[in-house]
């Protein structure tokens, strides 16, 4: 073929243009660290990853509702624990109480211990956590029970239990109806814990040994009734733990994924540098000596 | 003329005028080394015819017949016509790149990192329902997605005027240089009648590709050496000394032919820089400025109808709808209401609870009818009036206002017909499409009224600590709806299709579908740019100078020219031996 100066020329200038666009961007890959730098590098890499950090963003969001769930459950298992330990106190003073060694002066000194006891189960059941009464329902901004001068006990919260979302079809009740948890067969029932130990209280200072029998009958029910709730509330926190450690599993997987499209291979992006180094260099030289050829400097 | 000594200074005059021609055209080449369009040129040698001397038939000599050049017409079209296509997709890559940069989906000041961080905001409600910070921070982040979809509108817009200006200017250049290729058309009709006017038709050349690389463009040859170019659509640009203008009446370009005979010929121009500018307004840019309409606009409706189904932490003493209609009279559920989702009104009721100051609830079922013959902005006026302590109102721009009688308020529940939403009563985000998008103003000034609660539909109480309605509009980041998505298309129009997905899966599919058309399109300009190189190379090695060839072709010339010098000193020296003799 015939080679006419311009071919020549255009060709340097084209082949320049190539390697300096190359080199530019396999610089800009080590620069970043980005293997996709713009969306049409990589298109569907690019839908991947954006999906991906979608899900890495929710994942994130649930592990926060996990943890917020949990300070709730906590929470709700300490108070209710502590319950049942007034409860077993309540009993071990009522066995002491129906003795007939008993007299009506130390029946009447134990009414004032059941008294404080009924008071600390009320302020148990309004425990909060960051200001947000988790024994009243949804009704969270205000006290779940309070205690009447003549020791009744009201319940201002409803019976819809406070619940969160711990995954995409998953919710969890954390917070509880107060009712079904202190009142299980409604205010004034049998097993009413505040009811039972009102009713204690009168019971003590009338020295009646069989509203006395009563209560211990009583105290028993909720007792039962109290270990049930709390192991629910533990079995909630292992719902919890589980699906928290599925998350975390989850997000390092995602996060590895991620990394093997978005990120570049830093070693071989450095190799692919320094070959379009070379390569430039060679053209460069090439060119240089190709360009001074000429009929004219033999003349 | 005599023969013998005179017939050798004949030959040595045509000779050295010969090499000189040659001389000339060799320099003209020299010259013309860096010109773009030069084609080579040669100077034709023959001998002269000879003549019968004594017998013999004696040579006379040399005769300059013709400068020719080296260019082939037939690659010259070839490489015009690759070189169309190629500044078609290096327009468009170009712009492609711009609108890439709009979509910088990389970072985190993308859109779609905006959508997950809204429905995250929602669960902190949820987690929270009665928390003042959350719900600052959930308005504060709405308004921030409204202005990322109001400023990709207005982004996609302006890339919209760019490329209209630059049609624009496109056009202009098409005229200037369809008249002066016209002109050159002339020209060299005249001057060939004698010889082929080699320079000219080089400059004609080099417009010619500089028109294809505007617009689609084929060259036919008339036999009298001028241009007929005609373009797309058929219509003809230049007819011999004519030219006939294209011109750009709004957005559409139009042919303007003799006798004010005008054809459009916008969607038919599919090369050149022209060609790359319209395929990307009227095919790209315009499908993605739709898409995005869609998504803000289904976005918008998901969220404003579960708004309207939920309470804020208190009840309303007055509220007005976003929404306007055209006409009162007309029913809200067909499209002469002019109400942005009036299709999405249906049969069905809402709840509307009336509290008095003790928070004790009343409530009124008010029925919808959907159907042509139903429900009125002004029967749903009436009807809302029929309940005692509220009155409703239709404000100057036609929108529905309801407002509490002193010391009451009220709230809303169970709208099975959607049309709360569609009125705008109780939502969260307003307008109906990317550029339009806001957040409700109700909600701007009081963020009590963001809806994370609902009401008990038998009693009408509602919770402050009740998160019913944030867990529901968190399932919206699950819940897949259907969405429109567009193709444009400028020959066979614009169709509408519908993609079931996520509001972030079809966000995430419009982002990919933009890389993947970046992509084919970078691939089609590199393609065409090897092979507009490979034409071009074929076209050099024709018709370029090679400097080597023309200093070999000066020495022979000069050397030629030295020896016809010769011949003319010894014709001397024999003439002077003659004059010597006597």
């Amino acid at each position: 073929m015939r080679v006419s100066n311009k071919i020549i020329f255009d060709n340097v200038k084209l082949n320049l243009a190539n390697i300096t666009e190359e080199l530019n961007r396999a610089n800009m890959v080590v620069a970043t660290q980005k293997r996709i730098l713009k969306l049409s590098d990589d298109p569907v890499g690019l839908t991947q990853v954006l999906s991906m950090k979608s899900s890495l963003s929710n994942i994130e969001q649930l592990s926060r509702n996990i943890s917020m769930g949990k300070s709730w459950l906590v929470a709700s298992e300490s108070a209710q624990t502590s319950v049942q330990d007034m409860v077993s106190g309540a009993k071990a003073l009522c066995v002491q109480m129906v003795s007939a060694n008993t007299g009506a002066a130390q029946r009447r000194s134990a009414a004032e211990t059941v008294q404080n006891t009924l008071e600390e189960v009320v302020s148990l059941a309004n425990t909060q956590v960051n200001g947000r009464y988790i024994f009243a329902g949804s009704k969270t901004d205000a006290a779940a029970f309070t205690l009447n001068s003549d020791n009744s006990v009201t319940y201002n919260g409803d019976s819809n239990p406070f619940t969160i979302k711990i995954g995409k079809d998953a919710t969890v009740e954390i917070g509880g109806d107060g009712q079904a948890v202190f009142q299980p067969s409604g205010a004034g029932g049998s097993d009413d814990i505040f009811k039972i130990l009102k009713d204690l209280k009168t019971a003590l200072q009338g020295n009646d040994i069989s509203g006395i029998q009563t209560a211990m009958t009583n105290l028993d029910t909720h007792f039962d009734h109290n270990s049930a709730q709390i192991a629910d509330v533990g079995s909630k926190m292992i719902r919890m733990e589980i699906k928290d450690n599925v998350l975390q599993d989850l997000d390092i997987a995602t996060t590895e994924r991620l990394s093997k499209i978005e990120d570049a291979e830093i070693t071989e992006a450095i190799m692919d540098l320094k070959a379009k180094e070379v390569a430039y260099q060679a053209a460069l030289a090439a060119c240089s000596k190709v360009l001074q050829l000429s009929l004219v400097n033999y003349m | 003329m005599s023969s013998g000594i005179g017939l050798v200074l004949s030959i040595a005059k045509d000779a050295l005028a010969a090499q000189q021609y040659g001389i000339y055209v060799t320099g003209h080449n020299i010259a013309n080394v860096n010109t773009p369009g030069y084609s080579r040129q040669t100077a034709v040698f023959e001998a002269k015819k000879p003549a019968s001397f004594g017998g013999v038939l004696l040579g006379r000599g040399v005769d300059t017949t013709e400068i020719v050049r080296a260019s082939d017409q037939i690659i010259e079209n070839r490489v015009m016509q690759q070189k169309s296509s190629l500044y078609c997709y290096k327009e468009m890559e170009n712009y492609m790149l711009a609108m890439e940069g709009l979509f910088n989906e990389n970072s985190d000041t993308s859109l779609s990192t905006m959508l997950g961080e809204f429905w995250n905001l929602w669960h902190d409600i949820s987690n929270d329902p009665s928390g003042t910070a959350e719900r600052i921070a959930l308005y504060e982040h709405s308004l921030l997605i409204s202005q990322q979809f109001k400023s990709l509108d207005s982004d996609l817009l302006q890339l919209n005027t760019d490329l209209t200006n630059a049609v624009k200017a496109g056009v202009g250049r098409v005229n200037e240089i369809t008249a002066a290729i016209a002109n050159l058309n002339n020209e060299i009709a005249g001057l060939e009648i004698d010889a082929s006017a080699n320079d000219l038709r080089d400059q004609r050349n080099v417009l010619a590709s500089e028109l294809a690389e505007y617009i689609d463009m084929k060259i036919f040859e008339q036999s009298n050496g001028t241009f007929t170019i005609v373009s797309a659509k058929g219509v003809v640009l230049v007819n011999g000394n004519d030219s006939y203008d294209i011109e750009l009446d709004g957005s559409s370009v139009k042919w303007q032919g003799s006798g004010g005979n005008e054809v459009d010929i916008t969607d038919n121009i599919s090369n050149g820089k022209l060609g790359g500018w319209l395929d990307m307004r009227d095919e790209i840019v315009a499908k993605y400025k739709q898409d995005l309409t869609e998504l803000a606009s289904e976005f918008i409706w998901a969220v404003n109808k579960q708004h309207s189904q939920g309470v804020g932490l208190k009840g309303f003493s007055s509220v007005t709808g976003t929404y306007a209609v055209s006409d009162t009279g007309e029913e809200l559920g067909t499209a002469d209401s002019g109400l942005a989702y009036e299709n999405k009104i249906s049969d069905g009721s809402f709840n509307l609870w009336v509290y008095d100051s003790s928070g004790n609830a009343v409530g009124s079922p008010i029925a919808i009818d959907a159907d042509p013959g139903g429900t009125t902005l002004s029967s749903l006026q009436t009807a809302i009036n029929g309940v005692s302590n509220v009155s409703a109102s239709i404000t100057s721009h036609n929108k529905l206002k309801i407002d509490a009688a002193s010391g009451y308020t009220f709230a809303f529940s169970d709208d099975t017909s959607n049309v709360l939403a569609a009125l705008g009563i109780n939502t969260f985000f307003t307008g109906s499409t990317a550029g339009g998008m806001g957040v409700n103003s109700q909600i701007g000034s009081d963020k009590d009224y963001i809806a994370a609660a609902q009401i008990d539909f038998t009693t009408g109480a509602f919770a402050t600590g009740d998160n019913t309605n944030a867990l529901a509009m968190v399932d919206l980041q699950y819940s897949s709806m259907a969405i429109s998505e567009w193709t444009y298309d400028r020959i066979n129009g614009n169709t509408e299709g519908t993609t079931t997905a996520t509001i972030e899966e079809y966000y995430h599919s419009l982002v990919g579908s933009l890389g993947i058309k970046g992509s084919s399109i970078s691939r089609s300009r590199a393609f065409n740019e090897v092979m507009v190189n490979e034409l071009n190379t074929m076209r050099e090695s024709l018709s370029s100078v090679s400097l080597d060839e023309e200093m070999t072709q000066l020495m022979q010339y000069q050397h030629a020219f030295a020896a016809a010098a010769k011949l003319i000193s010894v014709s001397d020296e024999m003439l002077n031996t003659l004059l010597d003799v006597k």
